[in-house]
């Protein structure tokens, strides 16, 4: 689900998705999409907001890893830029670990890239308008904009970045306390948001759940601990404490200047940031035509012109069933078709060769009703890019008499004998 | 309004098969016309066969109904085109059909029942065609206050059969023929809940309960209680909630309710 936020709006009363607007300057409506709950809902607000620049790193651009005190790794860890600590003096690890740029223990460049990690750090932390997030960011989908936490953040599950077209999409996360994700957990980016472009400033220290994939540039006050497998588009820069590394992949991620919008990802010579296009194991059951591509897995790249496209449906547990049985067992007859995918332009939903929605916009959605029966579902989707076109089907069977439909709720007490 | 899968009309799916849980038994199909010598009380009540198909007209307009096939006829009440409590079209059983001297199409619908601080109606009466719907219903529920069972039936073949609450001897159950007024989702807290099928029969002692008619509804047991296959409640029936649950989702306006 997503929101676009708004200045001083609470997510935590939101509950999940939140976004913000994007950033044209002008009254944009607010959407609150329910997903995860199965439901969807839709709240309409008008906020005015205003275009985020990035947070300038000066120096420290060129920093994969930048310590307080010291650097830490263990195992065959990939750093994708340069190395550095001060003013501490300690890099330990390397080799085994592998640094595919320059280590800069207590020099010069190391203390001019605490210095301007120090304005970055500030820069981050006073960025308004803020919206107000807590707890947890698990299953969100932001649109750019100020995101502000008085507490600790965690993240279980994916943390979705919408750019919603604009390859200069800026968002800031700002945090009081902790920021923690869990293993396996994931930051998405789609619709051309780069990993650049993203600010996670800490008002103390992260931790990176086992192999999880994250996206940005950490910004900490103190301490940044990274467990097993992690993949880092994005960089670790620590103001005063250590950076710890476990086997981990991170790569200093900058922007692309060619990148137009709607592009799926980034490019610069970096390995390019969770960009994200058919994952999700519901697709399975989902028959698709055309020559479009699929999507790739987490951390992947998509090149420029390579659209993408899944079907699934909300609730997940009817395509999921659809997916495990096909039409030998039955599904509700209710349901709505989702398309989610990169560089998508417009969607046409067919129910048996018979339109039943069009949209142009995300979320490409279309309500489902169909009687009993073996019905085909059909996805046109249309890309932004030169991408073919693609249709997305799923073939389902919604079995007679499952439904009240026949009762309707009294209007008048019937007063019945009893 | 039924679903077309639930009442056959002449551009209806095909017959679905027989929902989970449901037991067919070997009875024959009946012939219309066996009903029509002794009537589907009796036939219930002796064990023959119910008709496999019941012709019904779903009311798109208030109409008025008379005594007899013809304009001039007496009005003997108006029926409205929706039903009071859950706000549903109108749909009554059509007991025969007639031309009157226009040509115009005249048809003998069962009426609904007693309205409250109203002149109870007679049980059948005439309508015009216009502005209406026929359609036809498969289903028929039997109801044997003796035996405290009630009997569904679909295309004339009885499908299952639950023990049932009926009325004591001071409230009974109204024996007689009469149809489905409303299907109706009854809120959690209602007594009844979840279901109940409103049905034409009023109960003949009561002439009005809890601010209705005197109903007679086939319900569940919340908040009511009751031992199945006993005789305690005011004239309604009552099922099992898996009972009522399962003919709430099959049974619509205007299927015929056969009481004996």
């Amino acid at each position: 689900m997503t929101v676009r936020p708004r200045a001083g709006m609470s997510l935590k009363s939101l509950t999940k998705p939140l976004s913000a607007a994007p950033a044209r300057g002008a009254l944009l409506n607010v959407w609150l999409l329910g997903l995860s709950g199965m439901l969807a809902l839709v709240v309409l607000v008008g906020v005015a907001w205003a275009a985020q620049p990035p947070v300038g790193l000066g120096t420290a651009d060129s920093f994969a890893v930048l310590a307080g005190s010291t650097v830490t790794n263990t195992g065959p860890s990939t750093i994708n830029g340069d190395l550095g600590v001060n003013p501490g003096t300690a890099i330990t690890g390397f080799p085994p670990g592998t640094v595919n740029g320059t280590i800069h223990a207590a020099d010069a460049v190391s203390a001019q890239a605490q210095s301007d990690l120090t304005i970055a750090y500030d820069d981050a932390a006073g960025r308004t308008p803020p919206v107000a997030v807590s707890g947890e960011l698990g299953g969100l989908t932001v649109t750019p904009g100020v995101y502000k936490s008085s507490s600790s953040v965690g993240l279980t599950g994916v943390l979705t970045l919408d750019a919603q077209g604009d390859p200069n999409a800026v968002f800031v996360f700002q945090v009081a306390s902790t920021l923690t994700t869990a293993s396996g957990s994931r930051v998405k980016l789609i619709n051309g948001a780069q990993p650049c472009n993203v600010f996670w400033q800490i008002g103390s220290s992260a931790t990176l759940g086992t192999s999880s994939v994250f996206v940005g540039n950490i910004l900490a006050l103190t301490s940044i601990s990274v467990n097993d497998a992690v993949t880092v588009n994005g960089r670790l820069l620590a103001r005063n404490g250590a950076v710890t590394l476990i086997n981990d992949t991170v790569t200093a991620a900058h922007c692309d200047a060619g990148t137009t919008p709607g592009g799926g990802g980034t490019t610069g010579g970096d390995t390019t940031s969770g960009d994200t296009t058919g994952t999700d194991d519901s697709t399975t059951g989902s028959d698709t035509t055309g020559t479009g591509t699929t999507g790739t897995p987490d951390g992947g790249t998509v090149a420029p012109g390579d659209g993408a496209a899944l079907l699934t449906t909300s609730p997940r547990s009817v395509a999921k069933r659809i997916a495990r049985y096909g039409i030998a067992r039955t599904v509700s007859g209710r349901f709505k078709a989702l398309v989610s995918g990169v560089l998508v332009r417009r969607v046409r939903f067919f129910v048996d060769g018979k339109a039943i929605g069009r949209q142009k916009r995300s979320p490409f959605a279309a309500f489902v009703r169909s009687g009993a029966g073996i019905h085909v579902l059909t996805a046109r989707v249309h890309f932004t890019d030169n991408t073919p076109s693609m249709t997305l089907r799923l073939r389902y069977r919604v079995a007679a008499d499952t439904s009240i439909a026949l009762a309707r709720r009294p209007r008048a007490p019937g007063g019945f004998a009893g | 309004m039924t679903r077309p899968d639930e009442r056959e009309g002449g551009h209806g799916p095909p017959s679905p098969p027989l929902p989970a849980g449901w037991r067919m038994t070997s009875l024959p199909i009946a012939v219309a016309g066996l009903l029509l010598l002794g009537g589907p009380a009796d036939a219930a009540a002796a064990g023959a066969a119910i008709a496999p198909r019941q012709e019904l007209v779903a009311l798109f307009a208030d109409r008025p109904a008379r005594e007899l096939p013809a304009s001039t006829s007496r009005i003997v009440t108006r029926v409205s085109d929706t039903r009071p409590i859950t706000g549903a079209r109108t749909t009554l059983p059509v007991l025969a059909r007639t031309l009157d001297a226009g040509g115009r199409l005249w048809l003998k619908v069962r009426l609904p029942g007693r309205a409250l601080a109203r002149r109870p109606p007679p049980a059948t009466g005439w309508i015009r065609s216009a502005r209406t719907l026929r359609e036809t219903t498969r289903w028929h529920i039997v109801i044997d206050t003796h035996r405290r069972r009630l009997a569904v039936f679909r295309d004339g073949i009885r499908l299952a059969g639950y023990r049932a609450i009926v009325g004591k001897p001071s409230t009974p159950t109204p024996p007689g023929n009469y149809f489905i007024e409303e299907n109706v989702h009854l809120y959690s807290a209602q007594a009844g809940a979840p279901f109940a099928l409103a049905t034409s029969a009023r109960s003949s002692v009561l002439q009005e309960f809890a601010g209705g008619p005197g109903q007679i509804a086939i319900h569940g047991r919340a908040h009511l209680g009751g031992t199945l296959g006993t005789a305690v409640s005011h004239g309604c029936i009552r099922l099992g909630k898996a009972a009522i649950t399962r003919l709430a989702a099959r049974i619509g306006p205007g299927v015929p309710v056969t009481i004996s």
